[in-house]
């Protein structure tokens, strides 16, 4: 946290480093001559017009259509949830005294992370919302263990998905108890992992997290706090969504057919795709019904790893969490998620 | 990052939004209707967050409370007051989807998305089908047709003049193009190809909206697995895009 600050810090930032760069190529002329200010309007006028051109051209062939379609998408149905979530997370920080965590967790992390995982369920929410709300709660001295399991688990079993998921499998209930509880399972096993291996270090502190400090307004910390949480996490969002939409567009169908075939192959394949597509909880259950070439284990599998671990989150926690934990967490929850998955599965389907 | 540069990014996102949900209907081609109101409120949100910080940072006295260590600015451990307010440069990013709204609205998935998908929807197993209405020609929806076509076991289908609207897709191998829908659940990442193959007559160019009628090409014993998911059109007619082109035609049907 304080590197990024320190550089964004620098009084000019980024906005003079990238207007500057198109003058300075011109800029072997020295300010005072007389060409200068000619030539920085030529380059004015003729820079962005041959930009659009290009672009243009070349934004006009199907692939990249579909590209900047696919990767809109992603962004603008996560701006909402997104704004829901940093909203919750500035409220939290700003309004909610750390007591009241204290009071509703049990005082061992151990029980705590259980509690914490369960709570996820009555949340609705997006997996985007999920990571600030989290990152909030550690800063209210919610043991990281917990938050990470709330992290997981929230996204993964809430109502919403849950009833997306009874839709789009009807007549097949069992698919709804496996989902759940296989990923309820994983939320509160990645928080006990974390308790066993994790270390502090790996998390970026939290600096800017300082809760309410008496003297200052409390609407004014709330609305700094989103405003900061939101146009962070949403940098990273179109992060995740560009990687995720080049995935979209790039890998054909006809490649699941190639995996359908061996089981275990087809395991790992679909969680793998889960993490590429990168799409929605909300919406997953449905491709997870329409890949009907895989077995009901591998289907589960897309939608237990689906909602924790993909792209477009790895982004995100990166961001909020520091690089080092969000590949740690991210690799770790993968495999964890497909352990318990194959295991509820292999007892329930 | 300045806390201008900040107001100007909020100010642009939560006016592409309202661009493309509350003044058009762009937003149709990237999500479901029913995030509508979400869209209008994030955009909603996001002017008051743009202009609060705008009105805070042009306020009497804003610059001497930022140099008290006020608004947003953090304190280092040691006590140093920190820069503005420490929002990474990815924050930049946001710009990207807020000027493509405002600016330069992709369009809609269509053939090229749909030529790369292989496989259809699930169409539930149907054990009851109830008989069809006694018009013709008879609209019905890809979706429909298909569950028809493989599992009707009365084979209601048979003979009967058929109506279908779709969008071309035209097929690299075999004969023919596609009549295709592309269904969407929540966002169009999540985009599926429903496909019905059109046989008679030359391809319509890519992406042209057309309403068919024909009968069931007979291949495949109908009613199993085997049957062609296929017409034989007598009718090719252009149309205009209808406006619920991700409409999910298995679930509503009769809807054309």
């Amino acid at each position: 946290m304080r590197e990024t600050g320190q550089r964004s810090g620098d009084p000019y930032g980024a906005a003079v480093d990238e207007v500057a760069s198109p003058a300075a190529e011109d800029g072997s002329l020295p300010r005072g001559s007389p060409l200068f200010v000619p030539l920085l309007f030529l380059g004015a006028a003729v820079l962005p017009g041959s930009l659009v051109v290009v672009v243009g051209l070349w934004g006009d062939e199907p692939a990249v259509q579909a590209w900047r379609n696919v990767c809109l998408s992603i962004s603008v149905q996560a701006l909402p949830f997104l704004l829901l979530g940093t909203a919750l997370s500035g409220a939290i920080n700003a309004f909610v005294p750390a007591r009241v965590f204290d009071r509703a967790l049990p005082r061992r992390p151990a029980l705590a992370v259980p509690v914490a995982g369960a709570a996820g369920v009555v949340l609705p929410g997006c997996e985007c919302a999920s990571i600030p709300v989290a990152s909030s709660l550690i800063g209210r001295g919610v043991t990281p263990a917990a938050a990470f399991a709330f992290l997981l688990s929230a996204p993964a079993v809430n109502p919403v998905v849950l009833t997306t998921t009874a839709i789009a499998f009807p007549g097949d209930p069992s698919m709804v108890v496996a989902r759940l509880l296989a990923s309820l399972a994983t939320a509160v096993v990645m928080g006990w992992l974390w308790l066993a291996l994790g270390r502090e270090k790996w998390l970026r502190p939290t600096v800017r997290h300082t809760g309410h400090r008496p003297g200052h307004s409390r609407w004014t910390e709330f609305r700094l706090g989103f405003q900061h949480d939101f146009l962070h996490a949403g940098g990273f969002v179109v992060v995740g969504a560009m990687a995720a939409a080049t995935f979209n567009v790039a890998v054909p169908e006809s490649v699941l057919d190639t995996f359908s075939g061996s089981p275990w192959l087809s395991v790992l394949f679909l969680a793998g795709l889960a993490i590429l597509l990168s799409v929605c909880s909300e919406a997953d259950a449905f491709l997870a019904a329409s890949l009907t070439g895989f077995s009901p284990v591998a289907r589960l599998v897309f939608m237990v790893v689906g909602p924790m671990v993909d792209l477009k989150l790895i982004a995100l926690q990166a961001g909020t969490f520091g690089r080092a934990f969000a590949i740690r967490f991210s690799a770790a929850t993968t495999v964890v998620a497909i352990l318990c998955s194959t295991l509820v599965g292999g007892i329930l389907l | 990052m300045k806390r201008l540069t900040q107001a100007i990014l909020l100010v642009l996102s939560g006016t592409g939004l309202l661009h493309i949900a509350l003044l058009t209907d762009l937003y149709l081609r990237y999500v479901k209707e029913w995030m509508r109101p979400m869209l209008i409120a994030s955009g909603v949100l996001l002017l008051l967050l743009g202009a609060a910080e705008v009105w805070s940072h042009r306020r009497p006295g804003a610059a001497r409370a930022r140099d008290r260590g006020e608004q947003g600015t953090y304190e280092d451990p040691d006590g140093h007051p920190h820069d503005h307010s420490g929002v990474p440069r990815a924050a930049w990013l946001l710009l990207l989807p807020a000027l493509s709204m405002l600016l330069y609205a992709p369009p809609a998935l269509g053939a090229y998305t749909a030529s790369r998908q292989t496989s259809q929807p699930v169409a539930v197993q149907q054990d009851h089908f109830e008989p069809l209405p006694e018009v013709s020609p008879l609209p019905l929806t890809l979706g429909d047709f298909a569950t028809r076509v493989r599992q009707d076991p009365e084979q209601a289908v048979k003979g009967r003049s058929i109506q279908m609207t779709g969008f071309v897709t035209p097929v690299e191998r075999g004969e023919g193009w596609d009549l295709t829908r592309l269904l969407i659940n929540c966002c169009s990442a999540d985009a599926q190809a429903v496909k019905v193959r059109i046989h008679g007559g030359e391809t319509p160019p890519a992406d042209t909206w057309v309403t068919v009628v024909g009968t069931w090409r007979p291949d495949g014993m109908l009613g199993t697995s085997s049957a062609a998911v296929a017409l034989d059109a007598r009718t090719v007619r252009t149309i205009d895009r209808p406006a619920d082109w991700y409409r999910d035609a298995l679930v509503l049907p009769l809807a054309d």
